[in-house]
């Protein structure tokens, strides 16, 4: 099979909110990609922006005359699925280099699950997180501490990170005493949606020849149980799409979890990327609350989403960008040591579809 | 979907069930997720296992909520703020309707 290599990334600042259209926020990180190489085969937006042909329209505007151009929309998991969609594409032999694009305006409409009458009044993303957060006390004692010491990690790790939305660390104290928003999650426990756009250059093995330190994906798992709460998750604790799409892509990449040295997970709230340790076999399950007190691997060096900013359908874009910027060491003052194989976990509404890859680097 | 908003707005709690293999189509659709024959609303049983639940600080959203399972149909109930509530007790619902921002909402009682 054709390998793919990741040979260019970049991305925006994220901001609160900005004046700029979504097609001006999707241009932004592909002007140093594009000059260096104009020869683009693919064009993929990621966005959950209802702009009419708008991958087409930031072609235009970047001065690229693409074999293929289209817009994915997939909440969350846009940005994941756009690459995923891309590396199938280069398989197949449609196309030699594809530039994935995720880009999102604050107000998206992505943010607001407006079909899911399944629940009720409280139809708030933090809802159904409060339901995970709740279950997986119960089940496991998973503690708010724990939780909050998620949230403590990220936003150190973002003070490192120039694009990030929040640069200022914050204590333990003052996540657990922040406003509480649906027990037992609190405001520091929760992401903020954003402006911000990330892209990544897709190359194929023979296009990667020239490029100096390519980073391969190296295996896709994907899989979507829902598009409501309703079915996203039998049991409340476990997120069943993210364990699968890890058994297939540990299998696709002839890795385990311990060969993963560097990881960018969703943790749009902090008992998310509690629930992703387990889901993605990091720990035990039941036992990641312990295992965010340990810190002891790299998750989420750029930030994460709760350091960053939830900008959802850049969000699996700039996931991944961060991954092949530790594993090429390219990150800066956030560089990981020594790492090979990185992982990337992404989801969408409440977990109902989920995408895990796995890159990795020969050196 | 809106044949479903439309029973909820009369307060009635109706959900389409298939009418070759009898699977509950949740959420609502004309067609049954099983055999992919023709749904047709019916009545259901609107008591269910109360599977985990919380209180909501969020600005016109406050209030005691949670995750209620009746009989494989899973949604978000809203319970009386002074309910005292423990996982896996039986509840019921005891009324539903349409806010005026177009949502449905689902009230539970526990089963005494
Ligand atoms: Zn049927």
């Amino acid at each position: 099979m054709r390998r793919v290599a990741i040979a260019a990334s970049q991305t925006a600042r994220f901001t609160k909110t900005s004046e700029k259209s979504i097609f001006e926020l999707a241009c932004e990180p592909c002007i140093d990609i594009v000059k260096s190489v104009r020869d683009i085969d693919a064009v993929l937006l990621s966005t959950c922006s209802t702009e009419q042909y708008s991958s087409t329209i930031v072609s235009e505007m970047l001065g690229i005359k693409p074999k293929i151009s289209h817009r994915i929309d997939n909440l969350c998991n846009s940005g994941t699925n756009a690459i995923a969609s891309a590396y199938s594409m280069i398989v197949a032999g449609l196309c030699d280099s594809a530039l994935v694009i995720g880009a999102e305006k604050s107000d998206s409409k992505g943010n607001r699950l407006v079909w899911d009458i399944t629940r009720g009044s409280f139809n708030f993303p933090v809802h159904w997180a409060a339901m995970f957060a709740k279950a997986h006390m119960g089940r496991f004692g998973t503690t708010e501490q724990q939780m909050a010491a998620v949230s403590v990690k990220n936003r150190k790790n973002a003070a490192k990170n120039p694009n990030a939305l929040f640069r200022k660390p914050v204590s333990l104290e003052e996540v657990m005493s922040s406003r509480r928003i649906a027990d037992p999650i609190k405001l520091l426990d929760c992401s903020l949606a954003c402006d911000g756009a990330s892209a990544v250059l897709l190359l194929s093995e023979e296009r990667a020849k020239k490029v100096e330190n390519p980073v391969w994906i190296n295996g896709i798992g994907q899989q979507t149980n829902s598009a409501s709460f309703a079915g996203a998750a039998e049991n409340l604790s476990a997120l069943e799409t993210a364990s699968r799409a890890a058994h297939d892509v540990y299998r696709m990449a002839g890795v385990r979890p311990s060969d993963i040295d560097v990881a960018e997970v969703h943790d749009a709230f902090t008992i998310l990327e509690i629930m992703a340790y387990e889901d993605l076999g990091f720990a035990k399950k039941g036992e990641g609350g312990k295992y965010a007190e340990k810190n002891e691997i790299a998750v989420n060096p750029r930030g994460g989403i709760l350091g960053c900013g939830h900008p959802i359908g850049a969000t699996g874009v700039s996931q991944v960008s961060e991954i092949a910027c530790q594993l090429a060491g390219t990150a800066g003052k956030r560089q990981v040591k020594d790492c090979r194989t990185g992982l990337v976990h992404n989801l969408a509404a409440a977990g109902s579809s989920a995408t895990v890859m796995v890159l990795g680097v020969q050196k | 979907m809106r044949q479903f908003l439309d029973y909820i707005k009369a307060g009635r709690f109706r959900v389409p069930v298939c009418t070759s293999c009898r699977t509950k189509a949740w959420p609502p659709s004309p067609y049954c997720p099983k055999c992919l024959s023709r749904t047709a609303f019916r009545k259901v049983k609107t008591t269910g296992t109360l599977l985990e639940f919380s209180s909501s600080h969020v600005r016109d959203h406050e209030g005691l909520f949670g995750v209620v399972d009746m009989d494989g149909i899973r949604l978000v109930g809203s319970f009386d703020p002074d309910a005292s509530l423990s996982v896996g007790m039986k509840v019921r619902m005891s009324r539903c309707g349409v806010s005026d921002a177009g949502t449905p909402y689902y009230w539970f009682d526990v089963v005494k």
